[in-house]
């Protein structure tokens, strides 16, 4: 590729080279010179030239001009209201006229201290206001939602919040309304902003009218620590910067990974923090007595009952994992039990498999693809919430997006390879991805992307999006830990539940049925309260130290944004291992040093920066045979599939303000059943399967392929793997 | 007395032009047959070399224009002509007696400007309050389509909302669009991409309508009429205080003496001429010692205003020229889209101050600072309307400004209750389609 051409520009004076079709804010910032704005963010797509902060001086043009909306054009002389009288004047009446209705109310707007309104005005604003009038006012805050507050008269009108939601999240909820100066950011006849992306709006916000309702009037920035970490909800691993006051976490804001996030962050990742602050959490470990009752225990009585228990279990243990641990605690778990006791037996969360690594892109990759086919059932911003925004990039940019029917016996792999197999082939920027359950952990699509030569390809390679957010570095951790039989023990006398995921887990529930005995590490007592035997408190992703690795392969580090309630795992694992004299650090960068030996190839934990870099692709590896699919079960009426949903799960169920998003009782059907059924969309069906009914709302979805019915996985409770479905 | 010369109006005095027969029988859409047998490049040269400067207000040559479109080949898009019916300046209504009268040498026109730039689509964007002139038009639409008259060609008329920020062309193709109407930064220009992002001409409909003049005479003879910089005839709309008000259709450069005076038949009652408007509301005022100046592009803007859509407002002496400015402003304020600061906080600032003044509360720093918030809207709104909603009431300022200061200084109208500013433009409520925008006193 030929060096892309450059243009030179002066900017108070200054001569900067830079390639040509550079924004001009941004060929000032390589100029080392700031041009302000408010509405100007190219995340955003278009600069819209509303605000007019921007405003700056072209040679040859006698208006000042919007300089967010100029590209960089050879021999340009720009002159900023550093150097033009002109310019500063003109940024100084847009800050006068935007000031002249604004509250001005900043010692109790959460916004101050953070405030581009208020540092700007500091810098260019007028000093005093010459407005003699009353300012025009608005009723307020509006809630939104149950999770943003909106207050009008903060309003600066610079349509970010808008934009966002038509040309970015394509929710088009959000709007403006009136004209004038009687405009106003809306939401259609006051419906809340019911979307899973709608927090962003708050940051994007330059000024304190999109307001986040748990971090109204909590904190002052000035009080404020943030702590660079990553969302450990779903397997993208956003980055996110966690804020603390006084040991608590206040809010959660996005930390631009441009590979992973760009910036936006989901509202399960964005507003889920407060399940840290649960009713039910454990805080200490816990004995059952009697069918019901618990009692509490000191830490020294748990370690000796859990001791007791693992020396009952000898080798006869099964671990269940939940893929939200990290990998130094998989690991550590690993070589308590493996080393220790010689129990190898774990149910991982789900399938992981090295296939994919020869297909490794990173998710920004998707904007930039040409032809992108998803295979599976799941709804992609259910499993892997971001990925779905970088699809709605992709086919703003033109790329054309083929969605596999859903419900198709293999995923839909069948009819992508027959009937898109040349085209993918032939197609520069081809991209493939598996959304659902099944896919054998990235083996099925990976062995696609074999099929279809995308390994040599660049821009090409294939994403499997699992369920947890670290079911690989989980089965890294505890591969590493040791190498044994994995035979399953007979009989099983500990059931080992290691997280509230896998406490949640109907088939782990099933073991504990045929365990003698459970040990259950949970952040909340709900999931296990009346069959675990002892509980020993859990820890959250945002209070611990360690690594996870998300669906790209990327390893990511977590940082310790609040101390837990209670001693972390990898604290009480190393003392524990040192009763079965299992030397292991209770520090995660000595234990990461240790397993990154055995499976990372060594790289040092410090190396794994705060914007972690994404491994090369690896060399093609000989891609399983796909195992034999089960045969499917037999049964009267539409065969079920059923999603987790994105708003679901024991975080989101401790957040009130989160319920509202959780998915309507809603049934899928393709277009023939539902004529069938003569169920139009959205009336009320029943559903009946396994003696259970339920009444859900119709929907109809023209991607589900005839005898197949979708339902999320909250209102399939009970159902079996047939429904049958009438008016 | 100065001759009305009808090109774009020519026959509608002595026939129904809105029947195609009719407009057939004087040789309607002979010129379309004429163009389409004209290579593209042969229609754009000749209305270039005509000089047809756009009749929307700004002047811009329609050539330029067609030039700057991208034939859809060499686009790889489609290319659309749109023609701005959205007619919403106050004082101007010249575009609603073209569609009404001679809708087919509208029709005409597009569909010769369609040929230029090898469009297939035209969209007639058509003020929302124009209801009977739409009628009219989609008549004349239909009865083409159906004559076979349109050819290849899709014409759509879609009608606006109610809104003056929708004749700005770029606010008039969100609007198209679907979306809010709201102006959009150029660059681009719509020639380079415009409706949904394709090459696009858009022209005013008087612009349009002489496209058929033109190809007609030819460019040399159309070259001959008025002055040599801005060629051709304009249908003026003449209001206010005049005798005679109403659509002239007159070669460009007439004087404003002889448009107020001979066409118009001069000030009713016996009244003094005060003030002239000389092209809609939005454009800075002359005063009676400028009445010579000839009415065109060029020479209306040498002498420090805008021919804008040639739409001239005669003053009289009765009008106060700070109630004039209030009811110009409380118009911009209603009008604003509330896209750019500006504009959207400026007009409200103005109304506010210049309501103090009129009702006698102000003091003369609250003059000085109404000037100065003039200044520092214009030239730094996203389009014109910032600029629209700063000229008239800075140059009434400017030119009247012991009207202003009598205000302040008397506490109140020096006209007391007898200023009338009646028949110069309607009262506000007619305006307003929503409650006016609630200003505090």
């Amino acid at each position: 590729m030929s060096a892309a051409e450059t243009v030179t520009v002066s900017i108070d004076g200054r001569e900067v080279e830079v390639p040509k079709g550079t924004g001009l804010v941004e060929t000032a910032l390589a100029a080392g010179i700031e041009i302000p704005v408010f509405c100007y963010e190219p995340r955003l797509g278009a600069p819209v030239g509303a605000c007019r902060m921007c405003l700056v001086e072209v040679e040859g043009i006698p208006k000042l001009q919007a300089g967010c909306t100029l590209t960089a054009t050879d021999g340009m002389v720009v002159k900023t209201a550093q150097t033009s009288k002109l310019a500063a004047d003109g940024q100084n009446s847009t800050l006068e006229f935007i000031l002249v209705n604004h509250p001005l109310d900043c010692p109790v707007c959460d916004k101050g201290g953070e405030c581009p309104l208020q540092d700007l005005t500091f810098r260019w604003g007028p000093p005093v206001t010459r407005n003699t009038f009353p300012k025009r006012t608005f009723e307020k805050p509006i809630p939104i939602s149950p999770t943003i507050a909106l207050d009008r008269e903060r309003c600066i009108l610079c349509y970010r919040c808008t934009r966002f939601s038509s040309d970015v999240s394509e929710d088009d909820q959000l709007v403006a309304q009136a004209r004038g100066s009687q405009s106003i950011i809306a939401t259609f006849e006051d419906q809340p902003y019911r979307a899973p992306f709608s927090g962003n709006v708050i940051e994007l916000c330059p000024v304190g009218a999109l307001t986040s309702t748990q971090y109204r009037f909590e904190a002052r920035p000035w009080e404020i620590q943030d702590v660079p970490t990553v969302c450990g909800l779903c397997p993208v691993g956003c980055n996110v910067e966690a804020t603390t006051r006084e040991g608590k976490v206040k809010r959660i804001g996005s930390r631009n990974h441009p590979e992973i996030d760009e910036g936006w962050l989901c509202d399960k990742g964005r507003f889920g923090f407060t399940h840290l602050r649960a009713g039910d959490r454990v805080v200490d470990p816990s004995r059952r007595v009697g069918v019901r009752r618990s009692e509490t225990l000191s830490w020294d009585a748990a370690l000796d009952e859990a001791e007791a228990m693992l020396r009952a279990g000898g080798a006869n243990i099964v671990t269940a994992l939940s893929g939200s641990e990290t990998v130094e605690q998989a690991y550590a778990l690993g070589r308590l039990l493996r080393q220790g006791l010689g129990a190898h037996c774990a149910v991982m969360p789900e399938d992981v498999n090295p296939a994919l690594d020869a297909f490794r892109l990173p998710l920004s990759s998707i904007r930039d693809a040409k032809l992108i086919v998803i295979l599976g059932d799941d709804p992609i911003v259910e499993r892997a919430p971001v990925v779905d925004l970088w699809i709605k990039a992709a086919r703003r940019a033109g790329a054309e997006v083929v969605e596999s029917e859903i419900g198709a016996p293999d995923g839909g792999v069948a009819k992508a390879r027959d009937e898109l197999g040349e085209r993918i082939r032939e197609s520069e920027r081809a991209i493939l991805i598996w959304s659902g359950p099944a896919g054998n952990g990235g083996a099925t699509i990976a062995g696609l992307a074999a099929e279809l030569d995308l390994a040599e390809k660049p821009g090409s390679g294939a994403f499997h999006l699992p369920e947890t957010a670290n079911g690989r570095g989980v089965a890294d951790g505890w591969a590493a830990a040791a190498d044994g039989d994995e035979a399953d023990p007979e009989p099983i006398e500990l059931l080992i539940v290691s997280g509230d995921e896998a406490a949640a887990n109907p088939d782990v529930r099933a073991l504990a049925e045929q365990a003698e005995r459970v040990l259950a590490i949970s952040m909340f007592r709900s999931p296990v309260a009346g069959w675990a035997d002892l509980v020993l408190p859990g820890t959250s992703y945002l209070e611990r130290d360690g690594t996870y690795v998300n669906l790209e392969g990327r390893l990511q580090r977590l940082r310790r944004a609040v101390i837990p309630p209670c001693p972390d795992e990898l604290a009480w694992i190393a003392k524990l291992a040192e009763r079965f004299d299992v030397d292991l650090s209770p520090h995660s960068p000595q234990v990461f040093a240790e397993l990154s030996e055995r499976c990372y190839g060594g790289i040092d934990y410090s190396a794994i920066g705060e914007v972690a870099e994404l491994p090369e692709r690896a060399a093609a590896v000989e891609v399983p045979p796909a195992p034999k699919a089960p045969k499917r079960e037999r049964g009267k009426g539409l065969r079920l599939v059923s999603y987790r949903p994105l708003f679901s799960g024991p975080a989101v169920e401790r957040v009130p303000e989160l319920q509202f998003q959780r998915p309507g009782s809603e049934i899928e059907l393709s277009a023939d059943d539902a004529k069938k059924i003569g169920a139009k969309a959205g009336s009320t069906v029943q559903v009946i399967s396994n003696g259970t009914s339920v009444a859900l709302h119709a929907r109809v979805n023209k991607q589900l392929v005839k005898g197949v019915a979708r339902i999320a996985a909250e209102h399939a409770q009970g159902l079996g793997t047939h429904v049958e479905v009438s008016t | 007395m100065a001759d009305t010369m009808q090109l774009v109006l020519a026959g509608a005095d002595e026939r129904d032009l809105t029947k195609l027969g009719e407009y057939k029988a004087v040789g309607g859409y002979a010129t379309l047959e004429k163009a389409r047998g004209m290579s593209r490049e042969a229609v754009i040269e000749e209305i270039s070399s005509a000089t047809l400067r756009g009749r929307g207000g700004a002047g811009f040559p329609m050539g330029r224009k067609l030039s700057l479109v991208q034939p859809p080949e060499a686009a790889g898009k489609p290319t659309y002509v749109v023609a701005n019916a959205d007619e919403s300046e106050p004082g101007s209504f010249k575009d609603r007696e073209i569609m009404s009268r001679v809708p087919h040498r509208f029709i005409e026109g597009c569909l010769i400007a369609a040929h230029a730039i090898g469009s297939r689509h035209v969209f007639i964007y058509i003020r929302g309050e124009y209801l009977a002139e739409y009628e009219v038009l989609k008549a004349a639409a239909d009865e083409a389509r159906d004559a076979g008259v349109l050819g290849d060609v899709a014409l759509i008329i879609h009608r606006g909302a109610g809104a003056y920020i929708c004749g700005e062309e770029t606010a008039l193709l969100d609007s198209l669009e679907g979306k809010r109407g709201q102006p959009r930064p150029r660059p681009p220009f719509p020639p380079i991409a415009g409706l949904y992002g394709a090459p696009t001409l858009i022209n005013n409909v008087q612009t349009i309508a002489n496209v058929p003049v033109i190809i007609d005479l030819g460019a040399a003879e159309y070259s001959k009429i008025g002055p040599e910089a801005s060629p051709g005839t304009v249908v003026y709309s003449l209001s206010g205080n005049v005798e005679r008000p109403g659509n002239y259709e007159l070669p460009l450069g007439t004087t404003l003496r002889e448009l107020i005076y001979d066409v118009g038949g001069g000030i009713p009652n016996g009244r003094q001429l005060k003030a002239i408007i000389p092209g809609g509301s939005s454009v800075p005022v002359f005063t009676p010692d400028q009445l010579d100046t000839p009415a065109d592009f060029d020479s209306i803007q040498a002498a420090g205003s805008f021919l804008g859509s040639a739409a001239i407002i005669a003053v009289d002496d009765r009008a106060c020229m700070v109630q004039l400015a209030l009811r110009a402003e409380k118009f911009y304020m209603h009008e604003s889209c509330g896209k750019c600061t500006p504009c959207r906080e400026g007009t409200r600032w103005m109304v506010s101050l210049l309501d103090k003044i009129e009702s006698g509360r102000a003091e003369h720093a609250d003059l000085d600072l109404l000037r100065n918030v003039c200044d520092r809207v214009e030239g730094r709104s996203l389009c014109a309307l910032g600029d629209f909603a700063v000229w008239p009431v800075r140059s009434y300022i400017d030119k009247y400004r012991a009207e202003f200061e009598a205000h302040i200084d008397e506490g109140g109208c020096p006209y007391g209750g007898g200023s009338s500013i009646e028949g110069v433009v309607a009262p506000i409520d007619q305006h307003t389609h929503s409650p006016v925008a609630e200003v505090p006193a």
